[in-house]
């Protein structure tokens, strides 16, 4: 990574991480939004991005995360830590149990077989009471805007770190290849599922603390938002749309994303999901590689996005 | 080399059948240390699914392949490249979005013994193989953009990267001219004088002939022949396999 990149995120981040003191309420909330949901695209990132593995089943390690704090607060009365640690625990072991028979299938076998995930689970938290069954848990009250942005942002930029080090490391490296070629990587010695478990678990991990986060801020959770199949699209969307298998795409694309999002709700209101759709359309057909592709692109503008267009044969 | 050492490799009555075909009938095998076994026969013989099962990707209906001594029937492809077991492919599989160095750097860092731990050290191992086998001017390019003749180079470089014991060739000189090829048999002659076992498949008989200690030979799936190169390839039998039977 170039000095001068790495100066300006450092700067950036020290910039962001004053935002408290001058941003207004409703600014403050969508941030905690984005970074959460920026937290949530890197952490599918590490699996998606670099092993190539399209899961629509990290939405069930965000749940887990949510019900872990939930009912450690809501039903212990245990302080917000022990929740988070309680929810990532709970992820992680469901990434262990799920992730070693559920990794063997490829491509569209693995990313069907990962939609069931969120069902089922939520099927199941809603039929326990400790977790509320079907109606939800309320969490203690806090108003600690600042707190949780601070709280998101710290997790972003940890997560951030983690898949940086992943691009550098033997580890990350194990995942580029499996994504390039999974049977040329295993004659070459590469042990595939051990590599593509643990990062699963690692994507779990960072995934379920932006739940937990998310739970306590909101202060309360039901079956259907925790395990919600769309927050994993969302996920998706924003890492392929920033450059999925690159250390910043993902951050930019959900910031981005967001951003436009939140615009388009602004002056239109009702059609903005459907705005939202066709700018998503149009990324795809002219980069289909992402942002950071279009940034590291030699040739100016509209040459990039016809190349693409052709390459793609559309 | 006493008659009494272990082969690094042997292959003790292997069968494997897809559906009805039997693709390998009965074959046994092996290979001393430091030796070169050219494997031939003609298109559809069972060649590649040998060295398919050497290397792990299928498994034997029956029989059982034995590295130095060790069977390793249950082993998984991945612990095969840890024990020093590395290929080629005859249909090349280069890691598409990758460059030609970072290409041979996961060899390096996955192979024999667990591979390297540091990347610094596999990218400078990776450096000296991308070198040996000439492909040094391409070292930063996508392998994507690579032609035949130097994927062909670059498929060479990552199975050496691994810093294999055992060095499996599947058809790396198909497609070479006569030039390259004498480049590749040149490569083949260094990789043996530091050590390396090998099992070659080649259509370029030439390259058999000046290669191999012994050759063997498969034909629908069985050993029809085996010895010293220019008493196999003067076989009747062989001779037959290849160019078919003269009508009488």
């Amino acid at each position: 990574m170039q000095r001068s990149v790495l100066v300006l995120v450092i700067m950036s981040v020290i910039m962001l991480a004053f935002l408290p003191w001058i941003a207004s309420d409703v600014m403050l909330q969508f941030a905690i939004n984005t970074l959460l949901l920026a937290t949530l695209a890197q952490s599918w990132n590490i699996l998606g991005g670099f092993a190539g593995y399209v899961s629509f089943g990290n939405s069930v390690f965000y749940g887990l995360g949510t019900y872990g704090t939930a009912i450690a607060m809501a039903q212990f009365g245990l302080p917000f830590w022990v929740g988070l640690m309680l929810g990532a625990l709970l992820a992680v072991i469901c990434a262990l149990i799920v992730g070693l028979p559920i990794l063997r299938l490829r491509g569209p076998y693995f990313a069907i077989a990962t939609l069931g995930l969120s069902g089922v689970m939520g099927a199941i938290v809603s039929n326990m009471d400790i977790a509320g069954a079907n109606i939800g848990l309320i969490l203690p009250l806090t108003r600690a805007d600042p707190m949780f942005y601070e709280l998101s942002l710290g997790l972003l930029v940890v997560t951030t770190v983690c898949v940086a080090w992943l691009s550098m490391s033997r580890f990350g490296m194990a995942l580029i290849a499996i994504r390039e070629d999974e049977d040329a990587a295993g004659t070459m010695g590469v042990n595939t599922t051990r590599y593509k478990v643990a990062a699963l678990v690692l994507a779990s991990l960072f995934t379920s603390i932006a739940g937990g986060i998310h739970a306590y801020w909101i202060t309360f959770v039901d079956p259907a938002s925790a395990f919600d199949p769309t927050l994993n699209v969302r996920m998706v969307i924003m890492a392929v749309f920033g450059g999925s298998g690159t250390v910043f795409g993902p951050v930019i694309g959900s910031f981005l994303l967001s951003t436009i999002y939140e615009l388009l709700a602004f002056w239109i209101s009702t059609a903005a999901a459907l705005l939202f759709g066709v700018v998503i359309v149009l990324a795809v057909l002219f980069m289909p590689k992402g942002i950071a592709d279009l940034a590291l692109a030699k040739e100016p503008g509209w040459r990039y996005f016809l190349r693409n267009v052709r390459e793609h044969r559309l | 080399m006493s008659a009494t050492a272990v082969p690094v490799l042997e292959g003790r009555r292997l069968t494997k059948r897809f559906q009805g075909l039997v693709s390998i009938d009965d074959v046994s095998f092996s290979l001393a240390e430091n030796e070169v076994l050219g494997l031939i026969g003609p298109n559809g013989a069972g060649k590649t699914t040998l060295v398919n099962m050497i290397s792990g990707t299928i498994r034997a209906d029956h029989g059982s392949i034995f590295f130095k001594g060790q069977p390793i029937d249950h082993l998984r492809p991945f612990q095969r490249a840890h024990l020093g077991i590395s290929r080629t492919f005859q249909v090349m599989k280069p890691f598409p979005g990758l460059s030609v160095l970072d290409n041979v750097v996961v060899g390096a860092l996955f192979g024999t013994g667990g591979g390297e731990t540091s990347i610094a050290r596999a990218r400078e191992s990776a450096r000296e193989w991308i070198e040996f086998t000439g492909l040094t001017h391409r070292i930063g390019q996508s392998a994507e953009a690579l032609g035949g003749p130097d994927r062909k180079r670059l498929e060479f470089a990552k199975a050496l990267a691994l810093n294999p014991k055992l060095l499996l060739l599947d058809e790396v000189m198909a497609g070479l001219n006569l030039v390259e090829v004498d480049e590749v048999v040149g490569l083949v002659r260094k990789v043996r004088e530091r050590g390396v076992s090998i099992l070659i498949i080649e259509h370029v008989m030439k390259a058999i002939r000046h290669l191999s200690d012994r050759v063997m030979v498969l034909h629908h799936g069985e050993k029809i022949a085996e010895g010293e190169p220019s008493a196999v390839l003067s076989d009747p039998r062989v001779v037959a396999a290849y160019l078919g039977t003269r009508r009488t």
